[in-house]
């Protein structure tokens, strides 16, 4: 009887302690930001489901699979009045649920059911799959969309998955059937590929109590991207507009200084800001695109055609003198005051907060909820540093070259 | 709140104040309130001037605005923040966003903007053209057109923000400087900061206002213009209602625009509806607004005359509880960043002159009854409704 009994204990610590890991791995996959003070609650689930995980000729399965599989909750989110966006990423799905406190786990278990319980069906298939179509339609041959396509193929390598539009075009989604979502959708949507992000006015135990008790144990599971092969050589496409694009982007790897990479994107497209020496440029433009194990700043100017190349010149140069001498400490606490203030408001919704966070523990693992809010201290010599560390541009240039001369 | 902000804006963006009892000749103790938000290092700060345009300069409050809208836009860049402006019938409004640090600063570009500008011909005919723009934007598009001409049956002495062709004429060769001092008193100013700020510190800020000027503008008169002639061309027809209700509880106005709002949405799926609650220092309505191809033009004719009684046939407990917590998360909602969170409660302090309007809105909400709407109801029905239409327009074929 006693080692029965002491079998039974063995059972039961083992089932314990299997459980304990279980709800581990569930909760680093769940970050909360208690704020008492906000009005909503704003949940970003992001799904480990892009590019990928695409059949090489089914580009935009997964964002078309989004939708429809987020259409069965509309009707219920739209009783709760709450909102739902759903957008496409090259390494994921985005899902930001904004809520009314009241009401967002209502909200959130309708999203979650939709996502990894229910079954699609062929009319909001149908339906969804019109809908994107026309919205492609409209914007994929403007001159940035075709410009940006061009960026991601010459930094990616024109195979990689990236370099493909994350929400397919409006040629491969019109050929995608219901059949090809349902087969996606019981394939790639599992809860084991969400990582989720709240923030608002809740009790932090609770509102994970409550998610952990919705995702399932496994660990988070990502399909490794094959390796970016940048172009060696600067890439001149034809396009047939009134303005040329030029595009420059350069890699940084997973040790990179990101906050420091994020000013030099604000204080370069700065250099470039539309004033009394720069009437010729038409706009100005940098970002930093982050993905596992890396990222790249992107700077993107569009110029009038005939100048295209000595734009694509100043460009580098801008970041080559960045790397080459600090910035004087006037100018640099100049850029620094106005780009703090730009990244705090660029955060003063509560779902580009869980956004932000979301993002940051998928990438990093990091649930530090102070730091999305939070910048370090940065000073010219780390700036500096930060634009000495980025490798040599991949350059892209998109016009009407043939007639530039006219 | 959403549809209700956005309904409130559509009702009072386009009117000006002419006479308005608990503003003119005697004004309110300026007041400054914080509606702290620490959840993010930011502040939105939003300024009103309670006040109408002078006699005669009908536009002058919003042409001030545009004025000095560049220079703001600058100042604000410094420190990443934004800048907006507003013209209600109730205020003259601008609102600056940016990092709680650079308070002091932000309420500095503010104070700046109390000042009558200084500036030359071409920045003043640049900024006359936009303010004409946006009069001749609310003829030219069906839904502003629809909406301003109920506002203008229903408050035929409004004037509206953007003045007149008339007062845009006598503006631009006015001095400016008594104009401004016809409008600005320092105690007519209402400072309402949301965010990551202590009440102490804001009140500093703006512990010194300018001083008035006593050399204000001549009273002159103001031509009401005629809003009629051509309506806009529209692909869809369009129908317009509004009716009045003055005495009704606004919570229950609110609950009864979006009851009406559910019940011609779910009868014309296929149609634009909107149904809105108006509220100024004028009075309140509730305004229909629907949009459908020509062919349902009719149907939508008939549902617009009997809109209110289809209402007063679904009303239930359960209905009106439904749209009153539909009402309340919209304002949760639109609330979710300072900026909004600060135009909503400065929008219900200035129509008001209380600070805890939009509290008292919010739970008024909460404990609206069907007797409250069916009382609402019958409020809207005593008076004519104002109705207008616009038809589609028809394509001529060449033969």
């Amino acid at each position: 009887m006693t080692r029965r009994l002491l079998a039974s204990a063995a059972l039961l610590a083992a089932a314990l302690a299997s459980g304990g890991r279980a709800a581990a791995q569930q909760a680093d996959r769940i970050v909360i930001r208690a704020e008492p003070g906000t009005p909503v609650v704003a949940q970003e689930l992001l799904l480990a489901v892009g590019a990928a995980d695409e059949p090489e000729l089914q580009p935009g399965i997964a964002y078309l699979t989004a939708r429809v599989a987020t259409a069965t909750a509309r009707p219920v989110l739209d009783s709760l009045g709450a909102r739902l966006e759903v957008q496409a990423r090259r390494e994921g799905l985005e899902f930001t649920l904004t809520a009314a406190p009241d009401v967002w786990e209502d909200a959130s278990r309708a999203l979650l059911t939709a996502l990894f319980r229910d079954p699609t069906d062929s009319a909001s298939t149908t339906r969804e799959r019109a809908r994107i179509v026309a919205e492609l339609e409209a914007t994929e041959n403007s001159p940035a969309a075709v410009a940006g396509r061009a960026a991601d193929a010459a930094l990616y390598g024109a195979e990689h998955p990236w370099a493909r539009p994350p929400q397919g075009t409006s040629e491969s989604v019109a050929t995608l059937t219901a059949s090809d979502v349902d087969v996606f959708l019981r394939k790639n949507f599992t809860a084991d590929r969400a990582t989720i992000a709240v923030v608002g006015p809740v009790d932090p135990a609770e509102a994970r109590g409550f998610l952990v008790g919705r995702l399932n144990a496994a660990p988070l599971e990502i399909a490794e991207a094959p390796a970016p092969q940048p172009g060696d050589t600067a890439v001149r496409q034809e396009f047939g507009s009134i303005t040329a694009w030029v595009s420059a982007s350069y890699s940084f790897g997973a040790d990179a200084d990101l906050d420091a990479l994020q000013l030099l994107a604000s204080v370069v497209a700065e250099r470039f800001a539309f004033s009394s020496s720069t009437r010729q440029l038409y706009d100005a433009r940098g970002e930093v695109v982050r993905h596992r194990g890396g990222g790249e700043v992107r700077f993107t100017l569009v110029v009038p055609p005939a100048e295209v190349d000595a734009w694509g010149e100043r460009l580098r140069a801008a970041v080559a003198s960045v790397a080459g001498a600090p910035l004087p400490a006037g100018v640099f606490n100049d850029r620094l005051r106005r780009y703090r203030g730009e990244r705090l408001l660029e955060l003063d919704s509560p779902e580009a907060r869980a956004r932000a966070l979301a993002r940051e523990l998928w990438l990093t693992r990091s649930r530090a909820t102070e730091a999305v809010v939070s910048l370090g201290v940065l000073t010219p010599e780390r700036l500096q540093r930060a634009a000495q560390s980025l490798k040599a541009p991949v350059m892209v240039y998109l016009g009407p070259f043939e007639n530039a001369e006219h | 709140m959403l549809a209700l902000a956005l309904a409130l804006a559509g009702g009072i963006a386009a009117d000006t104040v002419r006479a308005r009892p608990e503003h003119a000749g005697e004004a309110p103790p300026q007041q400054v309130a914080v509606h702290r938000q620490p959840a993010l290092p930011v502040v939105a700060i939003r300024m009103s001037l309670l006040a109408d345009d002078p006699p005669g300069y009908a536009g002058a409050g919003h042409l001030f605005q545009h004025l000095l809208l560049p220079s703001l836009q600058e100042q604000v860049r410094r420190v990443g923040g934004r800048v907006s402006i507003g013209r209600s019938a109730d205020a003259v409004v601008y609102t600056v966003s940016g990092p709680a640090s650079e308070l002091d600063f932000l309420a500095g570009v503010l104070r700046s903007a109390l000042r009558a500008p200084v500036v030359g011909t071409a920045e003043l005919l640049s900024a006359l053209n936009q303010v004409a723009d946006e009069r001749s934007a609310e003829r030219e598009i069906a839904p502003s057109f629809v909406r301003a001409s109920l506002r203008a049956r229903l408050y035929p002495d409004q004037l509206p923000a953007g003045g007149t062709y008339l007062a845009a004429k006598r503006l631009e060769t006015a001095r400016l400087e008594p104009v401004w001092a016809s409008m600005y008193r320092p105690e007519r100013i209402a400072i309402l900061a949301v965010g990551d700020v202590e009440p102490e510190a804001v009140r500093r800020a703006f512990r010194t206002l300018p001083e008035a000027d006593p050399d204000t503008a001549e009273t002159l008169a103001d031509s009401l213009p005629a809003f009629g002639g051509r309506s806009p061309e529209a692909t869809r027809g369009w129908v317009g209602a509004a009716w009045a209700g003055d005495s009704a509880s606004p919570a229950a106005l609110s609950v009864a625009a979006r009851l009406l709002r559910r019940t011609l949405r779910a009868r014309f799926p296929a149609a634009q509806v909107d149904a809105e609650h108006w509220w100024t220092h004028d009075g309140q309505a509730v305004a229909l607004v629907m949009a459908a191809p020509g062919a349902q033009l009719p149907a939508l004719r008939r549902a617009s005359a009997a809109a209110l009684d289809s209402v007063v046939a679904r009303v239930d407990e359960e209905a009106v509880r439904g749209a009153a917590d539909d009402v309340r998360r919209e304002m949760l909602f639109y609330g979710r960043t300072p900026e909004r969170m600060a135009e909503l409660l400065g929008d219900f302090a200035d129509r008001t002159g209380d600070r805890g309007a939009a509290q008292a809105f919010y739970e008024a909400l909460g404990t609206v009854t069907e007797a409250d709407v069916r009382t609402a109801l019958e409020v809207l029905n005593r008076a004519p409704a104002a109705r207008v239409e616009v038809p589609p327009q028809r394509l001529r074929t060449t033969p």
